[in-house]
């Protein structure tokens, strides 16, 4: 029974799940369109998120601060009649380069203190885009040229998903991802070891900012309208990391079962339900901290197969530091 | 000008008193945890709303509510301890961290959020004013300057009770080293929740005269823990002068920046200052290396 479950079936199925996806636009109504759009979206943050969420395991609750700055970067160069290729690559170089520049202060605080700090840079965002009235518009937000992209923002968003798996995926088997690792594994042991591991820290910051940028430029040229809530909220803030969490950080694979996850529960449940949004991820929050920080995949059933697939490690982390305590 | 400068000063240090004793709060329960309860500020917030409606109803001076919502809300911290951190408690160093992160951070969320359905009030504020002081030029708020010898006056019982007491020695003792005091037959698993709670009785009492200078909105939980972490940051962890202190350099930053930038700017400050401060000076203001 478990034999079609191979690595190269799982790529059949991956490539047959794209094509289907870019089939979509014929049949589909703009509704559906819509809904996979913002599903690709978080899923491009959250999987940005476990780059150094899972791979470096510092906790980055503020990941949503490059999402806002793509987003609000691309708005303002829109309005600008820059075109939208180079507006979102401004966008991107200007997020990255935000991101290297903070992570020089961010890096020199470990564990929950870092958490916090990130979760802090959050609402510092939103009291510049919120004050700095002429550039970012204010508390009314800001809207670019409007006009239908929908289809082909679509796409674009199926490629910086899919560019993001990729990403994703070659990052945990290249040398630098082992590097990320070995630091998310133990600080010291990986600089006695002669592991650069400032740099590489602030390396993987900017790698995890990039797709987030690209994201929230993606995201406000389709939706024509961003403002502070939307760009640094606590929803948007929160979604990537309750994904990756959910799914299981540090392994491709989780953050999309995560992300895939999430959004269905949204579609079904939340359309039903119209308040405590944000008390039902709070609850989804506490929920996973008690009982499975591993996340979904790393459940008795699911894990085995995981590693059958090839991903996840020999020794699994969180495993092994309870074999550790033993 | 000279004046107003230092008005402004004085304000940013009676402003400064209350955020040094509620990060005090949050220090101790880090120190002798090792968990960051983000959900913190969220406490303060919850003190100030029950706190605004044992006023209503009853009309009690708030400084008066400032001490009987303490026995209550250590036995909400207690239960908070028991019923979600205890449960994590035993586990190895990264995992507690991702586990705490999002208990603390999940039940902030569902602190506010619930919060924020059922107040009826969006913005509240006590109305309880003393005449001002006028003394050489300079007006002080009478109001601001009870409630800082009040927390001045909670903060050295605080102090006496860490320092000669059974169950402060121990806090203190797990804060240096947790081994140690666990080997000595410190019973820490006790010592923690009753820190928590503690440490969430001093932010809901600290909340009380927060709403008597503030108006409180329930969404102002986790800006609040950011600003507290700041102090922590600056004043080192579980000491009360250092905790004081760096509230104080905080509530004149802020008043400085209110004054010449406008008020706008100045939830901006805390989280400047941090960055500043780690960029400049890792080991925090007042630490050692």
């Amino acid at each position: 029974m478990m034999s079609w479950i191979q690595r190269k079936n799982l790529f059949l199925i991956a490539i047959l799940c794209l094509c289907v996806l870019a089939a979509l636009p014929l049949p589909a109504s703009s509704y559906v369109l819509m809904w996979v759009f913002l599903m690709a979206v978080y899923l491009t943050l959250a999987l940005s998120y476990d780059i150094v969420g899972g791979f470096l395991g510092y906790m980055n609750l503020g990941h949503s601060t490059s999402f806002g700055l793509g987003a609000y970067s691309t708005a303002i160069l829109l309005n600008h009649d820059f075109g939208l290729a180079l507006a979102l690559f401004l966008a991107i170089v200007f997020t990255a380069a935000f991101a290297a520049i903070v992570s020089y202060p961010f890096f020199r605080l470990r564990g929950a203190y870092f958490a916090l700090a990130t979760f802090g840079l959050i609402s510092l965002m939103e009291v510049f885009a919120t004050n700095l009235q002429h550039v970012t518009g204010g508390s009314g937000g800001i809207s670019t040229p409007p006009g239908d992209h929908m289809v082909p923002a679509y796409y674009l968003s199926l490629v910086a998903a899919s560019g993001t798996v990729i990403l994703s995926h070659l990052l945990g088997r290249s040398r630098f991802g082992l590097a990320l690792l070995s630091i998310r594994e133990d600080e010291e042991v990986a600089r006695s070891f002669g592991v650069p591991t400032f740099s590489c820290k602030s390396l993987s910051l900017v790698i995890s900012s990039v797709p987030a940028g690209l994201a929230g430029g993606i995201y406000v040229w389709n939706v024509t309208y961003i403002s502070p809530p939307a760009a640094f909220g606590l929803e948007i803030a929160l979604s990537p990391v309750v994904m990756a969490m959910l799914g299981g950080t540090g392994i491709t694979l989780g953050p999309l079962v995560g992300a895939v996850f999430i959004t269905l529960i949204q579609e079904l449940l939340w359309i039903k339900v119209a308040y405590f949004h944000v008390t039902i991820y709070g609850v989804l929050l506490v929920l996973l901290g008690l009982f499975m920080p591993g996340g979904i995949l790393r459940t008795r059933w699911l894990w085995p197969v995981v590693q059958r697939l090839g991903f996840g490690e020999k020794i699994d982390y969180f495993k092994k530091q309870e074999i550790l305590q033993r | 000008m000279a004046s107003q400068f230092l008005q402004v000063v004085v304000g940013g240090i009676l402003l400064g008193g209350i955020y040094g004793f509620a990060a005090f709060g949050l220090s101790i329960t880090f120190g002798v945890l090792n968990i960051l309860n983000l959900a913190h500020g969220d406490f303060l917030m919850l003190g100030s709303l029950v706190g605004y409606s044992i006023f209503l109803s009853f009309g009690i001076n708030p400084f008066i509510i400032a001490i009987i919502i303490i026995p209550l809300f250590v036995v909400i911290g207690v239960g908070f301890y028991l019923l979600l951190l205890k449960p994590i408690s035993g586990k190895p160093p990264n995992q507690l961290l991702v586990a705490s992160v999002l208990i603390t951070l999940g039940a902030s969320i569902v602190i506010e959020d619930l919060t924020s359905f059922f107040w009826a009030h969006p913005i509240t504020g006590i109305d309880y004013s003393l005449p001002s002081l006028a003394l050489y030029g300079l007006v002080i708020s009478e109001t601001r300057l009870f409630i800082l010898l009040f927390l001045l006056i909670l903060a050295v019982s605080i102090q006496l009770y860490l320092q000669k007491t059974y169950m402060g020695k121990s806090i203190r003792a797990i804060t240096q080293c947790r081994g140690g005091a666990k080997l000595i037959g410190i019973p820490i698993s006790r010592i923690s929740a009753l820190t928590f709670g503690l440490g969430v009785a001093i932010a809901a009492s600290a909340g009380v005269f927060y709403i008597t200078l503030f108006t409180v909105t329930p969404v102002i939980g986790i800006p609040l823990t950011v600003k507290y972490m700041c102090i922590v940051v600056l004043g080192g962890l579980g000491s009360l002068t250092g905790s004081v202190i760096g509230g104080i350099v905080l509530g004149i930053a802020e008043s400085l920046t209110a004054y010449w930038f406008g008020a706008e700017w100045s939830p901006a400050v805390s989280f400047i200052l941090l960055i500043s401060i780690l960029t400049i000076k890792p080991e925090g203001l007042l630490g050692r290396k």
